[in-house]
């Protein structure tokens, strides 16, 4: 049977409006074109997708930042909060309705440096929210200053001499921290992100998603996508993710291993 | 009966039950019908190691301040009471021990430096328990019969008391602080017959009431339970850690959770959190926690998501002096924070509106989608009031949002420029009402926009919703309007009930005086003040703070200068004080 393409337009229209056509919003991404964003974005989305999670079931909290825009782009419920602070927010609105799956999402500045502070309690109190570091090693939105993960002599416009002190390893720190789910990914590997998200949505208890992510306009030289594509490899197969002292031991022989590292059974 | 007006300190060391005995005398007083007024200091707030004193003000007629005289002086321990002389009126009554178990030297000695017009009773507390007891510990114990004996106050109330505090220890405990009482007051029944006879007797006031003894702490917390709190978020601060206790305590058995956290600013993130998906949450902190809290704060007036913060101010500023009472953050708490951030301020002047203003606080930050401010101080936390038992207002219990209705489902505004300005409000796991709140300005659709004509559109929008607030706010309230005044008098928070007594004085002195007392420092009830000030020819306002934050605030209003009166010492400021201050304004 032929329709008309008003008809078709009309179909179409009705399929955007119901929830489940697209996690994605009709508001287009503001990050640079190659950003190692849009992967992130499509792995997370892909999980609320496959799991058939309803849209207005989904709470999106972000802090600030490139990464801080996140909820706008989502179409989920979402609160684009103050710098640092989606961890204590997330905790609020996951006790207030255990029903909502809860994302957290930021960036290593917004969650190593300003909100450095949360990370530890989250993992500590393993309330049953998933946060999304998306790790570029820098400061984007503010045009390329070095972050707590950026590596020693890093040359921006802030440090000219080079950059001072050691980066911090956020997966190590997560696993220290005594987090139950800890997950290290590659922005440039979508469906992994996909898979992990989803056995760490289902996983009762505080999920910590460690994204490695190009920044293609301010970082010329760490995280760059010949870089990674080069260096990130799956985690052995031999890897017992059960085990602490072998998710650490892993973190530290080898900062490149991508896969989940460690879940708590 | 004559006017009773008594003030009654017990000073001893830490140790000597010198805090347990003045809770017990609290009970008792009150017990007896007698309107009061209690405040303990501990050993970090006066300068002395292990000094501990309680005051307590009992009158016959409402008691609305501490007096910053002594009529009583219960002491239990001689070196430290000596720092009580210099506040004992001419006539004061002193009860100590005078047969300490250690040996007293002249310089420390407390009868040497009292008045010989005074009416001194040595009297063996330590013996007497020791007899009653087999135990010296009973003491304190001692000294409050000897106080009852002496002031014809049956023993009842006092044994009612007793039993309340030690009946859950034991029948052996209970009898034995009852036997200690008991000897007490058998001892200055007898022994003090002829000198005893210098004194008011004060038996019992009428009526014996149903008036409960709370806290400032207590009221808010009770509040809080009452408004169907769902969840607490806290960091320890002095003096609103007691708020965080209580709730521990009995949030959980009327289904709440309290989850203390890493730091104020968490503590407010994660109010902001349940409140967003739609549950009632607070926090109590003081000025340094206030101060951390600003940003998320004025984040919760752009993105309009309600909460509930007490600040319970003490000496700043930065730490400050933390024991110490101060109003000094009244413009942090109005203006504190990033831009034109404008959210509700209310501040109860006694515990009974403690627990009024929490009540109610929640429906106001749900109506209006904003944070509301709960300004106290650690004078109106830690005293102690006895008041009607508070019983909640259905209509101040009811939940203030509005919701969206079906009509916007699937093209919803969560942010809609209304005429009141309030935004019917949707919750997370509402279908077909999917938004994005930010602390960016934003769109009536949630979607940043920078650009002139809608951040103006916005600003407007959230201020006129703060505005139209005044009518869910309490009004001002002058006391009893005598038509025109040569001084009035306008004050907000824990000096209120010492400036009524001020004007009540000035009025029995000949002054034409009024005062209006005001609850909503933001926003203001400018008519009605305005209105005030239009009747005096002199406003004062008296502060505990350094330059007149409220002065600052609402002085503007006034046709000529408002005179402020500021005090920083750290203590209740007093009726004489402000009744100074008055004489001074008044004699020009």
């Amino acid at each position: 049977m032929k329709t008309s393409g008003r008809e078709t337009a009309r179909k179409v229209q009705q399929i955007k409006a119901s929830e489940n056509f697209s996690v994605r919003s009709d508001n287009l991404p503001t990050w640079c074109p190659g950003c190692g964003y849009f992967g992130i974005h499509q792995g997370i989305n892909n999980s609320i997708q496959e799991l058939g999670i309803p849209h207005h079931m989904v709470m999106t909290v972000s802090g600030i930042g490139c990464a801080g825009r996140y909820p706008f782009f989502s179409n989920t419920f979402g609160l684009h909060t103050a710098h640092g602070r989606s961890l204590p927010v997330a905790t609020g609105i996951k006790l207030a309705n255990p029903e909502l799956t809860v994302f957290a999402v930021g960036g290593d500045g917004d969650g190593l440096g300003i909100g450095g502070a949360h990370l530890p309690h989250a993992s500590r109190k393993d309330i049953n929210i998933n946060y999304v570091m998306f790790d570029n090693s820098i400061y984007g939105l503010t045009k390329g200053q070095p972050s707590p993960s950026t590596p020693t002599g890093t040359k921006t416009k802030a440090s000219p001499y080079g950059s001072e002190g050691n980066p911090l390893n956020a997966t190590l720190m997560a696993l220290s921290y005594g987090a139950s789910f800890v997950a290290r990914l590659f922005a440039g590997d979508p469906e992994s992100i996909t898979a992990a998200l989803k056995e760490g949505i289902r996983h009762d208890g505080f999920s910590f998603y460690h994204v490695y992510s190009p920044c293609v306009t301010f970082d010329k030289g760490y995280k760059t996508w010949t870089n990674l594509k080069k260096n990130v490899h799956p985690l052995p197969e031999s890897h017992d993710c059960a085990d602490l002292k072998d998710a650490m031991n892993a973190v530290l022989d080898d900062n490149f291993s991508m896969g989940i590292v460690y879940k708590k059974f | 009966m004559s006017t009773v007006d008594l003030t009654i300190e017990i000073c001893g060391m830490s140790g000597d039950g010198t805090i347990a005995a003045g809770v017990l005398l609290n009970e008792a007083l009150s017990a007896a019908g007698f309107s009061l007024m209690a405040l303990d200091s501990y050993p970090a707030e006066i300068r002395g190691f292990g000094r501990c004193v309680t005051r307590t003000r009992i009158g016959n007629s409402e008691i609305t301040a501490l007096s910053d005289k002594t009529n009583v002086l219960i002491s239990l321990d001689d070196e430290q009471s000596q720092s009580r002389v210099p506040v004992l009126t001419d006539d004061a009554v002193i009860l100590f021990d005078n047969k300490p178990v250690t040996y007293i030297s002249e310089e420390k000695a407390l009868l040497p430096m009292l008045e010989p017009e005074m009416n001194i009773f040595g009297v063996p507390f330590g013996d007497l328990a020791s007899q009653a007891s087999g135990s010296r510990r009973g003491r304190n114990l001692a000294a409050l019969g000897g106080f009852a004996a002496l002031f014809g106050i049956p023993a009842d109330p006092f044994y009612a008391a007793i039993k309340k505090k030690f009946g859950a220890k034991g029948d052996k405990v209970l009898e034995s602080n009852l036997k200690c009482f008991d000897a007490g007051m058998e001892f200055c029944s007898k022994a003090h017959e002829l000198k005893k006879k210098r004194i008011t007797q004060l038996g019992t006031n009428g009526h014996s009431s149903e008036k409960q003894l709370l806290s400032g702490n207590v009221s808010i917390s009770m509040g809080a339970l009452d408004a169907k709190l769902a969840f607490y978020f806290g960091y320890p601060i002095t003096p609103a850690t007691p708020v965080m206790e209580y709730l521990a305590k009995y949030l959980p058995e009327r289904g709440g959770r309290l989850m203390q956290m890493e730091d104020e600013i968490s503590s407010i993130g994660a109010v902001l959190g349940a409140y967003f998906a739609g549950k009632r949450a607070m926090t109590a902190t003081s000025g340094p926690g206030f101060a951390l809290m600003t940003e998320l704060i004025a984040h919760a007036t752009v993105a309009e998501i309600p909460a509930v913060i007490v600040n319970a101010q003490r000496g700043g500023p930065a730490t400050g002096l933390p024991t110490k009472t101060e109003q000094s953050d009244l413009q942090a708490a109005v203006f504190g924070g990033p831009g034109d951030s404008a959210r509700i301020v209310i501040a109860p002047s006694n515990v009974r509106e403690c627990y009024e203003y929490t009540l109610k606080s929640f429906q106001v930050a749900e109506k209006y989608q904003t944070p509301v401010v709960i300004l106290t101080d650690f004078f109106l936390h830690n005293r102690v009031e006895n008041i009607d038992t508070p019983k909640p207002d259905i209509n101040d219990m009811k939940d203030g949002n509005v919701m969206p209705d079906d009509s916007s489902k699937n093209n919803y505004k969560r942010f809609e420029n209304t005429e009141s300005g309030i935004s019917p409000r949707a919750v997370p796991g509402m279908e077909g009402y999917i938004f994005a709140a930010t602390g960016l300005e934003h769109t009536e659709k949630g979607m940043p926009d920078y650009t002139a004509k809608n951040h103006t559109m916005m600003s407007e929008k959230r201020h006129r919703k703060i505005h139209n607030a005044l009518d869910d706010l309490p009004k001002p309230e002058e006391y009893r309007p005598e038509g025109a005044y040569d001084i009035g008098l306008i004050t907000w928070g824990s000096t209120s009930g010492a400036a009524l007594e001020a004007v009540r004085l000035a009025r029995q002195n000949g002054i034409k005086a009024g005062m209006l007392r005001v609850g909503s420092i933001f926003p203001y009830h400018a008519d009605e003040i305005q209105e005030f000030m239009d009747k005096c020819k002199e406003i004062l306002i008296p502060e505990l703070n350094f330059e007149g934050q409220l002065a600052n605030l609402i002085g503007h209003l006034h046709r000529k200068e408002v005179k402020r009166f500021n005090m920083v010492t750290g203590i209740p400021m007093t009726a004489a004080e402000i009744l100074g201050a008055v004489d001074k304004v008044i004699s020009g």
